[in-house]
């Protein structure tokens, strides 16, 4: 098709224009195209078992600069000595790094700044050890029109017992896409956690490719969560990935409460050997809301652990599944890795999938799972009811006992209610409409 | 004063389907707040079955009969709202739910019988658990463990009897509170439901031990066979049954029962 080239050769035109505009090193620019040229014959993300192709999810292929309102971001919670970054659209808000942290020689700034800043650090690891541009054409589209982001980089041996926490902010006050990367780089013997809100204001329809990526080197100990909560007219794929070397320790905890339709495509590299990662998602849908989550762990390194453990929720006619995929790589003996895949189904009308599937290539491991899919516990409702408590208010107690085991894993109190909370609102908006 | 009645109740289960058997099979019995009941009775004869359909278990279903609350028919109602009413029932298998905290389920049990712009503070709220948790000498961490999860036998039955303390119903019905309690338990859970006794509690205890009548001592013991309550009288039946067995009343009282002993 003639004219689909021309117009890939228009958008390079002014994607290029774009970036240098906005005063972008030359490798990044020379990527963006690259990630465009690529974007042609690559195909979406294999999702098994789900559809999603007739989702908007690249139609803005158009890189603009745009100052967001500061006032969307009054929503965060009140920060006194946080560890935080704020950014709302394309607009850095608060970077509040504390001063120890930076003598240490911590990093924590957006994504743009640190192309600029660190080149030698970012050149190096963006979507290019983790997680590659040409993975998809998914990861592409993101390369190519990249616009917003937050790097940190914490240095060898630094222990942060604070969390870190992000509140990326998507502005759908105007027409735009949100495309942002979130690049951590753990080097050896380093230790902390990362607690990242997505959130969306505005009532435009635009998609949100957001992505993460992580490198946990030797010996490092990183904790991610995620607070997803985008709105109900953002399409979103979410890619997050991150590689282990030996011995490190790396958790997802991630909670899937978006208003609108999600991709998850959610990955830990176990390289090094002894290597642990435990990958922990709950997800909640309403509605006609459709949700398709990979959950996938692969074992590379010998004695490397990566157990993964899913949660759903669905209510109305929503959609939901979950893949939980165990990689075990040949050579990767005396690897162990375990899942749980559950959902729960409030509505007969709802569609919910739990699929294990386990790709293994090695004798001596330990591989086990587990995937459900079943009803609210009725004794357990009854319990509840019988001290009072309305039907209502019961059934949304014993999915939270559902959640529990995922729950649990948010080291935060303040994080672990808040995601609660954000779960019982969609739970009571889902009864509501029943 | 309340009053609880059970009219002729008639009560079946569904044991596979379309498979139905009578476990009642004509019940009456009333009693009125300032009361303690008792009823025992062979295993398998209807006891929780009683106390369930009482409270409104969906598995029992009613066929014939009635329970009235203070005159009104409760056998359209909800479970939420038979409790609300003032029944509680402290169940022989309580279940467990994991991510809610104890405090957090009692707190949103008493609410719900407030109106939504009266909920309990936490101030008041908190001090009424302090005072309970030392009345059952229960240590403040049980409450903020999730609801029952982990709970040792005793340590679920006390905790059975911290929610009686903070909800504070007209009625209780008591499910084998006492098995798997040790003795100190079972003074210390005794001592919990004596607190509550009043002009305005009244208490339906199934038990099969003599033992907890002495702690709390009940105004009328009933004797449950074969689906209904086949004798009613005072502390004294409970001590005699306790010596005699059911095989004695059974035959004393020309019952066509068949009692588990019998097999052996
Ligand atoms: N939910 C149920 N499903 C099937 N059968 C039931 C159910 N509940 C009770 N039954 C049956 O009904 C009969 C009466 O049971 P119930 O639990 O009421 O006895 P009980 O008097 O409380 O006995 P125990 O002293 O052993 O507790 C038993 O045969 C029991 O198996
Ligand atoms: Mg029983």
């Amino acid at each position: 098709m003639k004219s689909a080239v021309q117009d890939y050769e228009a958008i390079k035109a002014s994607v290029e224009a774009a970036a240098n505009e906005h005063g972008e090193p030359h490798w990044f620019v020379d990527r963006r195209l690259a990630a465009i040229d690529a974007m042609q014959d690559l195909a979406l993300p294999q999702v098994q078992r789900y559809d999603y192709h007739r989702w908007p999810l690249m139609d803005n292929m158009d890189l603009s600069w745009h100052r967001s309102d500061k006032a969307l971001a009054d929503s965060v919670p009140a920060a006194t000595d946080q560890i935080r970054f704020v950014q709302v659209g394309q607009t850095t808000v608060a970077i509040n790094l504390p001063d120890e942290l930076d003598e240490q020689g911590v990093i924590l700034t957006d994504i743009f700044s640190a192309f600029r800043e660190h080149p030698r650090l970012t050149e190096k690891y963006f979507m290019d050890k983790v997680t590659k541009a040409d993975e998809n054409k998914l990861t592409a589209y993101h390369q190519a029109f990249l616009n917003a982001g937050v790097f940190l980089y914490v240095p060898k041996g630094v222990t942060i017992k604070q969390p870190i926490e992000a509140y990326l902010i998507q502005d759908s006050t105007v027409k735009q896409a949100m495309v942002s990367h979130v690049l951590i780089v753990a080097e050896e013997d380093s230790s902390f956690s990362f607690i990242q809100h997505l959130n969306t204001k505005g009532d435009e329809q635009n998609a949100a490719s957001c992505m993460v990526e992580v490198l946990a080197r030797a010996n490092s100990n990183v904790h991610f969560s995620s607070v997803d909560e985008l709105g109900e007219h953002t399409y979103s794929f979410l890619h997050r990935r991150a590689n282990l070397s030996r011995n490190a320790r790396f958790d997802w905890a991630i909670g899937v409460v978006n208003d609108q339709n999600t991709l998850g495509d959610f990955t830990s590299e176990l390289i090094g050997e002894g290597a642990h990662s435990e990958s922990k998602v709950i997800a909640v849908t309403t509605g006609k809301q459709s949700n398709g989550i990979n959950n996938r762990v692969v074992n590379k390194g010998k004695h490397t652990v990566a157990n993964i453990s899913q949660r759903g929720v669905l209510l109305e006619k929503s959609e939901l599944v979950f893949n939980g995929i165990g990689d075990i790589i040949h050579g990767a003996s005396g690897a162990n890795a375990e899942q749980e895949n559950r959902v729960l189904m409030m509505s007969d009308q709802a569609h919910g999938d739990a699929n294990p599937i386990l790709l293994i290539d090695e004798n001596d491991v330990i591989a086990g799972h587990a995937a459900s899919v079943g009803q609210v516990d009725q004794n357990q409702l009854y319990y509840l009811m019988s001290r009072g408590i309305d039907k209502e208010q019961a059934q949304r107690l014993v999915i939270r006992g559902f959640l529990g085991p995922v729950l649990e894993d948010i080291p935060l109190p303040e994080v672990r209610q808040e995601m609660i909370e954000v779960i019982e609102r969609k739970l009571e908006d889902g009864q509501h409409f029943k | 004063m309340a009053t609880l009645e059970v009219k002729d109740l008639h009560v079946e289960i569904e044991e596979e389907k379309d498979q139905t058997r009578e476990i009642l099979k004509g019940v009456n019995l009333t009693m009125n707040t300032g009361e303690i009941h008792a009823i025992m009775g062979p295993n398998g004869t209807g006891k929780s079955t009683l106390s369930q359909t009482i409270m409104g278990n969906s598995a029992y279903h009613v066929t014939q009969g009635d329970i009235l609350l203070n005159g009104e028919s409760i056998l359209d109602m909800p479970v939420d709202e038979r409790a609300r009413k003032g029944l509680f029932l402290a169940m022989q298998y309580p279940a467990e739910i994991q991510g809610v905290t104890n405090a957090e389920f009692l707190r949103a049990a008493i609410n719900s019988r407030r109106p939504e712009d009266d909920q309990i503070s936490v101030m008041a709220f908190l001090k009424e658990l302090d005072k309970n948790l030392e009345l059952l000498d229960m240590s403040e961490e049980m409450t903020e463990r999730y609801l029952n999860e982990g709970f040792s036998g005793g340590e679920k039955k006390r905790n059975e009897i911290l929610q009686l303390l903070m909800i504070k119903p007209s009625f209780a019905l008591l499910d084998e509170i006492d098995s798997g309690l040790d003795i100190d338990a079972l003074q210390v859970v005794s001592k919990g439901v004596n607190s509550m006794r009043g002009d305005n509690f009244g208490s339906l205890i199934i038990t099969h031990y003599q033992r907890l009548l002495n702690y709390i001592v009940p105004d009328v013991v009933h004797v449950m066979m074969g689906g209904k309550i086949v004798k009613s009288g005072d502390a004294e039946l409970a001590k005699k049954l306790e010596s005699e067995g059911y095989a004695g009343l059974r035959d004393e009282l020309g019952l066509d029962v068949s009692l588990v002993d019998d097999n052996r």
